[in-house]
C-alpha cells in the first residue's frame, strides 16, 4: 500500500494548481485577487512542509534508523530555499513588481517540481516501504496537524 | 540502506555544463559542411558526406546534450547516482568528442584510420555511459514510468551503437556486404524510435504537467508506449534480417508518435500556467515537428525533408528549450545551496528577448532547410547561414549564463553578512 506516496503526490499536484491561480492573477495584475491567492496557496506550502517536517520525517527517521543516507536533511534545505522564495515573492506582490515576480515565481516552480520529483519517486515511497501497515496511522497523524497561519 | 538521496548528489555544475556549450560547436560544423559540398551529394543518404554530417548530428549534438542533460536527471528522476562524476563525465566527453570528430573526418577523407579512432572511442564514451547507467537504472528500487522509459532507452541506445560499431567495421574493412543497407535501416529505426523518441516521451511525461502545471499523459500512453515501440523495433529487425518488409510495423511506431505527440501538444495547450515562458515555443516546434514528420514518413515524402523536420524541428529545438531550463536552474541552485543569497532568478541569468531572436533566426533556418530540400542551393546556403548564427547565439546565451555563475561563485557568500 503506498498511501503516503498518493495522498501527498496529490497535495503536490493541489499546491501546484494553487500556484498557477496565483500566477494568473498575477498575470492579469488583478493584485487584490493575487494576494488572496498568493496567501492562500503559501499557507497550502507551508501546511504541506508542516505535515513533513513535523511529522512525516520524524517518524520516518526514528523508523529507519539509517542516519548516513538519510534523504531528509536535503528535502529540508530545499524546504527553507522555497520559504526563502515565498518570502520574496510576497514582497514583490506588495510593491506590485510584476516582471521581478515572475522570475521568482519561475525559480519557486523549478525548485518545487524538482524537489516533488524527488519526494515522489524516493522519499514517500521509501516512508511507506519503512512504516508498513502503519503508513495510514501516520497519515492520519499528518491530516489533523494544525495548521499554523503563515 | 537507502541510497539515493544525499547533500552532494547533484553533479558539479560544470559536469553538464560541457557537454551543452561543446553540443552548439558541432551544429556549426554541420553548416559549414553544407555550405563547403555540393547539395546532392549531402542530400543522398548513402554518401560518406551524407554519414559524416548526420553523425555530427547525432553524436556531437544530440548525444552531446542528452549524455550531459541525463547526469544531471538521473539522480533527480531515478536517485540514481553516479560514483566518481568529474571522471566519468571527463571520460565520456572527451571520448564522444574526439571520436565523433574522428568519426566524421574519416568519412569526409575516405582515412580509415580515422574511422579506426573514431569507433574505438566513440565505443568507449557509449559503452561507459550506457553501462553506468543501466546498472544503476536496474538498481533502483521504486520503479516509475519515467525509469521504465529510461531503461528501454538505455537498451535502444546501446543497440543502436552495437550496430553502428557493426557497419562501421564494414567500412573499415572494405566488407560492405549486400545486407547492409537493411543493417543500417535498422541502426536508423533504433536511433530514432528508441534512442531518441523514448528518452522524449519519458522526459515529456514528467516535465509537461509538472513544469507547466498541466494534465498527466493518459496512463496508456505512459505505460504502454515506449515498451510497445522497443517491441515493433526488435521486430521490425528480425523481419528485416529475414528479408520481409517490415514497413507496416515502423508505420505503427509512426503512428503512435503522432498520438503521442497530438497529446502532448493538448496538454500544453490546456496548461494552467497562463504566464509566458519561451521554451513553450520550443516544445510546439518539437512535437509540431514529430506529427510534420511522421506523416511525412508515412506519404514516403523525400528523405532529406524528413531527415531536417526531424533533426532540426523536432529533436534540436525540444534539446534547446531543454538547455534553457536547465543552465539557469542550475546556476541558481547551486549558487544557492552554496549559501549565496542575493543572487538572481531564474529569468536574470539569459535575456528573454535573446532566446526569442534565437529561437526565431533558428526557426527561419529550418525554413530554409526544408526549402532547400524542394528548390535549390541557394536556400541551404541561406539556412547554412541562419543555422550557424542561431547557434553562435545558443552559445552566447548558455555562457552568459554560465559566465554569472561563476563571478558570483568566487564571491565569499558569508560577505552579505559582515
Amino acid at each position: 500500500m503506498s498511501v503516503i506516496k498518493e495522498y501527498m503526490s496529490a497535495d503536490h499536484r493541489a499546491c501546484d494548481e494553487s500556484f498557477a491561480s496565483m500566477e494568473n492573477a498575477v498575470h492579469d495584475e488583478n493584485w487584490s485577487e493575487a494576494k488572496k491567492l498568493f496567501e492562500s496557496f503559501a499557507s497550502d506550502l507551508l501546511y504541506h512542509f508542516d505535515m513533513e517536517e513535523k511529522v512525516m520525517f520524524p517518524a520516518f527517521e526514528a523508523r529507519s534508523g539509517s542516519a548516513h543516507c538519510n534523504p531528509t536533511p536535503v528535502m529540508l534545505m530545499e524546504h527553507e530555499q522555497m520559504k526563502k522564495l515565498v518570502q520574496d515573492m510576497r514582497a514583490d506582490i506588495d510593491s506590485k513588481n510584476k516582471e521581478h515576480f515572475f522570475g521568482l515565481s519561475e525559480t519557486l516552480m523549478m525548485t518545487m517540481q524538482q524537489h516533488n520529483m524527488k519526494e515522489e519517486q524516493m522519499m514517500y515511497p521509501m516512508v511507506d516501504d519503512v512504516m508498513q501497515a502503519e503508513n495510514s496511522m501516520l497519515l492520519d497523524e499528518m491530516k489533523n496537524l494544525q495548521r499554523v497561519d503563515s | 540502506m537507502f541510497k539515493g538521496l544525499s547533500t552532494d548528489q547533484a553533479p558539479p555544475i560544470g559536469v553538464p555544463f560541457r557537454f551543452f556549450l561543446t553540443a552548439p560547436i558541432f551544429a556549426i560544423f554541420i553548416a559549414t559542411i553544407f555550405i563547403l559540398y555540393p547539395q546532392e551529394v549531402i542530400f543522398n543518404r548513402y554518401t560518406p558526406i551524407a554519414i559524416a554530417t548526420v553523425h555530427l548530428f547525432t553524436l556531437g549534438v544530440l548525444a552531446m546534450i542528452i549524455f550531459g542533460a541525463l547526469q544531471q536527471m538521473l539522480p533527480v528522476l531515478a536517485g540514481a547516482v553516479i560514483k566518481k562524476e568529474k571522471l566519468f563525465a571527463t571520460i565520456v566527453h572527451i571520448n564522444l568528442t574526439f571520436g565523433t570528430l574522428a568519426l566524421s573526418s574519416g568519412f569526409l577523407g575516405s582515412s580509415t584510420f580515422l574511422l579506426i579512432i573514431g569507433s574505438t572511442m566513440l565505443s568507449l564514451a557509449f559503452g561507459v555511459f550506457f553501462f553506468t547507467i543501466i546498472r544503476l537504472l536496474f538498481k533502483v528500487k521504486y520503479i516509475t514510468s519515467t525509469v521504465n522509459a529510461m531503461k528501454i532507452f538505455s537498451l535502444a541506445g546501446l543497440i543502436t551503437a552495437g550496430v553502428g560499431l557493426y557497419l562501421l567495421s564494414s567500412y573499415i574493412t572494405y566488407d560492405i556486404g549486400s545486407n547492409h543497407i537493411d543493417i543500417a535501416n535498422i541502426h536508423i529505426s533504433f536511433a530514432l524510435f528508441g534512442f531518441a523518441f523514448i528518452l522524449v516521451m519519458g522526459v515529456a511525461f514528467q516535465v509537461i504537467p509538472m513544469f507547466y502545471v498541466g494534465q498527466d499523459f493518459p496512463k496508456y500512453i505512459q505505460n504502454k508506449f515506449p515498451r510497445v515501440v522497443f517491441g515493433m523495433l526488435i521486430l521490425f529487425a528480425i523481419f528485416t534480417i529475414l528479408g520481409q518488409d517490415a514497413t507496416p510495423i515502423l508505420n505503427i511506431v509512426e503512428i503512435l508518435a503522432i498520438v503521442f505527440a497530438t497529446y502532448g501538444l493538448y496538454i500544453l495547450e490546456n496548461r494552467r500556467r497562463a504566464v509566458f515562458d519561451v521554451t513553450l515555443w520550443y516544445w510546439k516546434l518539437s512535437l509540431a515537428s514529430l506529427i510534420l514528420s511522421m506523416i511525412l514518413l508515412l506519404v514516403d515524402s523525400k528523405i532529406s525533408t524528413i531527415a531536417f523536420v526531424v533533426a532540426f524541428g523536432f529533436l534540436y529545438s525540444l534539446l534547446q528549450g531543454m538547455m534553457y531550463k536547465i543552465v539557469p536552474f542550475l546556476s541558481w541552485f547551486h549558487l544557492n545551496s552554496k549559501g549565496h543569497f542575493n543572487i538572481p532568478n531564474l529569468r536574470e541569468y539569459i535575456d528573454a528577448y535573446n532566446i526569442k531572436l534565437q529561437f526565431i533566426i533558428y526557426l527561419s533556418s529550418i525554413f530554409c532547410f526544408i526549402l532547400a530540400t524542394i528548390f535549390n542551393q541557394m536556400f541551404l546556403y541561406m539556412g547554412s547561414g541562419l543555422f550557424i548564427v542561431s547557434n553562435i547565439l545558443l552559445m552566447i546565451n548558455l555562457a552568459t549564463a554560465t559566465k554569472t555563475y561563476h563571478e558570483i561563485s568566487k564571491l565569499d557568500p558569508m560577505a552579505a553578512f559582515k
